[in-house]
């Protein structure tokens, strides 16, 4: 009978097959699909009752920006949500795949998850696919035993941080926390500091803009403040709207049926069946 | 699991056309204790004995009413390890259909894909069918409902059904005092005294199990004192 991982392949871990013919295809030429990344900054830092998670809202597609404002804040629980960064649908998959099987623990043990249940839950998954599924997290949240805070690589190693930034936009967001950090902030300096450091990123980096999410957890209680600050907001709309030059006019609407030029030919051989 | 030499499906069919394993499926569902359910208009509520082997046994850590998801609830009579497996699997199942479909799992579907399940184990080899029938509550879009499956696989939906040891002296009780427009709160009491028509001995928060959901749509297992509270009531 199976265990948890019911989408994992059969034999566990990354099948590397297919691995010679995709090296022998690239040196033949063939470029390697495009997909959709996240650029971003994401951040999160651990304040005197809790967690508070940031991210920005641009979704890159090389060079264009492909979604204004996605959703970068993954909920895993209803007391650990996950911030992601690099393929968008890797952090997608990967979030979601988790928090079913964090759900499904909760109804076997009858409690709470715990942050270092779904730390060690999508550890093991993105280390058995071997950095091939690009995504980079920030978990936080506060249970029994009080909050973490964890960074995730996509090869599956992890770090437990009092406050970690991740993404392109990383060490921008770093530089804000590490001159303006200290311990026990209260929850709007933290939200203070977590909005300032996500502004710098979307300032700052190409790969990460638009808007400001925030996350706030504290024990028995989250706030999912979405688009928590707007810094760019279409400020100039041309009032007088946009005139287009006239269609062309329709004057006669005739229609020709054509002639018909088929010869009908009286007791002709029939064809042949 | 089909390599033994018992690989072959032990649910063969008898002369008279029936499935003998399944009828002796159904004969230790009647010997279990005791379970009921009953189908409010605003609500389900299900209810069954919880007779403990000994007075040694710690009686809070055994919890017979289980949730499914949170607006599905489920009882059983018969073999308890039996229902744990099906238990698990229908949790499985709810949540890879939330996963497909990014919508909670309606109760027939569940009850659908349960009842699957134990068709499966009367028709595959070296397996054995479930020594339980079990009922599922459950109020979704399409208002409350209620179901039995049996250890072949069927399914039917009630107003009110029981099962277990008191059955036939159970579903008459219930028979005299069900009413269409019935109230949650007067289905708990009808369950509390269909409990008690075939109870041995005292009646307490601590024998018996009530579960139940109302239009808030979440399932929970009421405490003993909350039974105590609605025992004190039928009193």
């Amino acid at each position: 009978m199976s265990r948890f991982e019911e989408s994992a392949p059969a034999r566990g871990g990354f099948s590397y097959d297919l691995c010679k013919r995709n090296e022998m295809l690239m040196q033949k030429g063939l470029k390697p699909s495009s997909y959709l990344k996240t650029g971003t900054t994401i951040v999160g830092l651990v304040f005197q009752d809790g967690v508070i998670l940031g991210a920005d809202t641009r979704a890159t597609e090389g060079p264009i920006v492909a979604d204004k404002n996605c959703e970068k804040i993954h909920y895993m629980a209803p007391n650990i949500y996950c911030c992601g960064a690099g393929t968008a649908a890797d952090t997608e998959a990967v979030t979601d795949m988790v928090s079913s099987q964090l759900k499904l623990h909760r109804f076997h043990t009858g409690r709470e998850s715990r942050v270092v249940t779904a730390l060690t839950l999508l550890k093991s998954h993105l280390f058995s696919y071997q950095g091939h599924v690009s995504a980079a997290l920030v978990l936080g949240g506060v249970d029994v035993t009080g909050p973490h805070l964890h960074t995730i690589y996509p090869h599956g190693s992890t770090d437990t941080l009092p406050f970690a930034t991740m993404g392109s936009g990383s060490l921008a967001a770093m530089a804000i926390f590490e001159s303006k950090y200290r311990e026990g902030l209260t929850r709007d300096e933290g939200v203070k500091l977590v909005a300032e450091a996500i502004c710098s990123g979307i300032f700052n980096d190409l790969g990460s803009g638009s808007n400001v999410d925030v996350c706030v957890i504290t024990k028995g209680k989250r706030e999912y403040l979405r688009n928590y600050m707007l810094p760019n907001p279409r400020t100039y709309v041309s009032e007088k709207g946009y005139s287009f030059s006239k269609k062309t006019e329709v004057l006669l609407t005739k229609i020709t049926p054509l002639r018909e030029l088929v010869e009908v030919i009286e007791g002709g051989d029939a064809m042949e069946e | 699991m089909g390599d033994s030499q018992y690989s072959f499906s032990l649910t063969t069919f008898s002369p008279s056309g029936k499935l003998v394993q399944i009828e002796h499926a159904l004969t230790a569902v009647g010997s279990g204790q005791t379970s009921l359910g009953i189908k409010a208009s605003n609500g389900v509520v299900i209810a069954t004995e919880k007779k403990l082997p000994s007075i040694l046994v710690d009686e809070a850590s055994v919890q017979k009413i289980q949730t499914l998801t949170p607006n599905i609830g489920v009882v059983y009579s018969g073999m308890g390890p039996d229902s744990r497996v099906l238990v698990r699997k229908s949790r499985k199942q709810a949540e890879q259909y939330y996963r497909l479909y990014k919508e909670q799992i309606p109760v027939t579907q569940l009850v659908r894909e349960t009842a699957t399940v134990m068709q499966e184990f009367t028709q595959s080899g070296g397996v054995r069918p479930f020594g339980v029938s079990l009922l599922v509550a459950g109020y979704d879009d399409k208002g409350p409902q209620l179901y039995q499956v049996d250890p072949s696989g069927s399914y039917f939906s009630w107003k009110a059904s029981a099962m277990g040891k008191n059955v036939s002296n159970a579903k008459a009780f219930l028979e005299k005092r069900y009413t269409e427009d019935t109230e949650l709160d007067d289905a708990v009491h009808t369950a509390i005294l269909t409990l008690k028509e075939g109870f041995e001995g005292q009646i307490s928060g601590k024998n018996i199990e009530i579960g139940m959901i109302g239009s808030d749509r979440i399932f929970r297992v009421l405490s003993p004192s909350e039974v105590e509270d609605y025992l004190q009531e039928v009193e």
